[in-house]
């Protein structure tokens, strides 16, 4: 009998769970470590941030559904890996710290066979001064933050129904942050809410970025064909923005935030202010605060992790200028180089390179969207760590790892502009591959049958069919396996 | 960066028919469906890799 033993129950984690439970559970163990009691829909935030949707619609207890799985549930956050055991524990174990607060901060010791770091993202508003809500900004990155978000943006509303016009700047709030597509659409729901109050000329609505062009979203833009004709997500997006009236300052990395002030710098080292009322800057990610020792006890954190703090894979990180970046050096299996029963998956893996070209401003500012790691990549790579381990199991160490590269996967993006069964609208975007492969696609980098984009009220109607199809896979219902990534 | 919202300003602007297409019920079903294939194309390709 074999432990898999998962950190983190996001969207990677939590697939992971429920696939291992169903494909190796009748005769391994599955112990599930994460810090939060609830399961949150990450992406159905931005509704809660705009006063649409209730937190209760977008969260769950996550235990009872472990429970009924039969799936051990530890509410603790891991601090350390010990991937050869100490002194006292021969085997592999983590140590975490419980947050359930039946045991509250109690040390535990969870030894395992095979190890999935799905821990997702650090959200890092430390990186810039005054980010976040210890701050002076609204997040929607989480369920709770979403709601003081919509707070504030209601506040906002009532003042410029008294006359008074109001700066809303949403954005990125540091120039390496990713997520520009969560960004995107919390802008054009917030644009669409403000004209269902009656209230839309009285605000100036900024969209403030680290993309040097609007469309980049963190994968250097996509090209599609339409009627014909070939054209970009840019002069798409630029469409957008200017039917529904919103300015943009592209290339920028905010420096720091005061009460009511954003300042920033752009890629041609112009420095600016923008004086705020409302703003909704998404944090930079970083990896969250795991370390990692060998059996002597010494740290071992910098062989396992990348600067960045998320874990390293089977990927190229040498460091090659972004000109010479290849498809072929991004991960497929996403097993760690010194222990391959050892995966990290979802947002919780160290990308070799930015997707985005990186840039840096005379003054030596890095401003580079960090690659997005969205919901289906992340369900496949934690369903890919349980089909691997399964052949582990059944044919041995030599047994073929299964692989998906985001170099061979493709996304789907569907971000709202606005709510509402008749009045709500979307652009749903998919490409394919994620990242770039000019060797298989030599013009464009990617398909131009399957990459693809379109605005209209069907995109919203999607987007909420995921929102219910995702939360009924999420609570592991009846046929949730059919249910793709 | 000076040009940054001139670009936008000479974005195509979508006409009143491009509009009324984006809400148009009957159009929408239609596109929801056509999108949904595509979406599940692209999924499929991306779960059988080699
Ligand atoms: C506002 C917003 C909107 C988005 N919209 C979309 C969208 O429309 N479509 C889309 O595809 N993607 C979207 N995304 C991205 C999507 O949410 C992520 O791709 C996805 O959540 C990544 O999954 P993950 O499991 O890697 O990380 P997460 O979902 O963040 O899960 C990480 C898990 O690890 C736990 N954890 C953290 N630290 C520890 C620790 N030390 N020990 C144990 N557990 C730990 C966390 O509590 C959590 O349960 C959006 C993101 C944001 C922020």
């Amino acid at each position: 009998m074999a432990r898999v033993l998962i950190l983190g129950a996001g969207i990677a984690g939590h697939t992971a769970a429920l696939h291992a439970k169903r494909l190796l559970g009748r005769n391994n163990e599955i112990i599930v470590v994460s810090p939060n009691s609830n399961y949150n829909w990450i992406p159905s935030n931005i509704w809660v941030g705009v006063g649409k949707m209730q937190k209760q619609q977008v969260i769950f207890p996550i235990a009872p559904v472990y429970k009924r799985k039969g799936i051990e549930f530890h509410q603790a956050l891991a601090k350390s890996i010990y991937p050869e055991g100490d002194s006292q524990i021969a085997n592999a174990y983590v140590e975490v710290s419980y947050t359930d607060p039946g045991r509250l901060n109690q040390v535990g010791k969870i030894e395992y066979d095979f190890l999935i770091n799905a821990t997702g993202p650090k959200l890092n508003f430390a990186a810039t001064e005054g980010l976040g809500p210890d701050g002076h900004t609204v997040s929607v990155c989480t369920a709770g933050h979403a709601v003081d978000a919509a707070e504030a943006l209601k506040s906002s509303i009532e003042k410029m129904k008294a006359g008074n016009k109001q700066c809303i700047a949403i954005g990125v709030g540091h120039g390496t942050c990713t997520c520009e597509g969560a960004a995107f659409e919390y802008t054009f729901n917030v644009d669409h809410e403000l004209r269902m109050a009656g209230v839309r000329d009285m605000a100036d609505l900024v969209y403030i970025t680290n993309e040097y062009e609007l469309g980049d979203f963190g994968v250097g833009g996509m090209v599609f064909t339409q009627r014909g004709f070939q054209t970009t997500s840019k002069l798409w997006t630029e469409s957008l923005f200017r039917e529904r009236g919103v300015r943009a300052i592209l290339g920028a990395h905010v420096e720091k935030v005061e009460a009511g002030k954003v300042y920033y710098e752009q890629v041609d080292g112009t420095k600016d202010v923008l004086a705020f009322d409302f703003a909704m800057l998404l944090p930079p990610f970083r990896g969250v605060d795991l370390q990692a020792f060998n059996k002597a006890g010494d740290d071992i954190s910098s062989e396992i992790f990348a600067p960045s703090g998320f874990m390293k894979v089977d990927a190229d990180y040498s460091g090659k200028p972004y000109e010479e970046w290849k498809a072929s050096d991004w991960p497929s299996t996403y097993r760690n180089p010194s222990y391959p029963n050892i995966f990290a998956v979802g947002i919780a893996f160290a990308p070799p390179h930015q997707i985005s070209k990186p840039r840096k401003s005379p003054n030596g500012t890095l401003i580079a969207p960090a690659p997005p790691r969205t919901g289906m990549p992340s369900g496949i790579m934690g369903k890919l760590a349980i089909l691997t381990i399964k052949e582990l199991l059944n044919k041995g160490p030599q047994a073929e790892a299964h692989s998906a590269s985001m170099a061979k996967m493709g996304a789907a993006c569907v971000a709202s502009s606005g709510s509402g069964l008749t009045q709500g609208s979307a652009a749903a975007m998919t490409m394919f591959p994620i990242v770039p492969d000019y060797e298989a696609y030599p013009n464009t980098g990617r398909s131009l049958k399957d990459t693809y984009g379109e605005i209209g009220l069907s995109g919203h109607w999607i987007k909420l069919l995921l929102h219910y199809m995702f939360i009924y896979k999420a609570k592991g219902r009846p046929g949730w396996q059919f249910i793709p990534e | 960066m000076e040009n940054q919202n001139d670009s936008i300003a000479h974005a195509p602007l979508p006409t009143a028919k491009t509009l009324r297409f984006r809400k148009n019920l009957l159009i929408q079903v239609w596109r929801f469906v056509a999108i949904n294939i595509k979406m599940l194309n692209m999924i499929r390709k991306g779960h059988h890799q080699k």
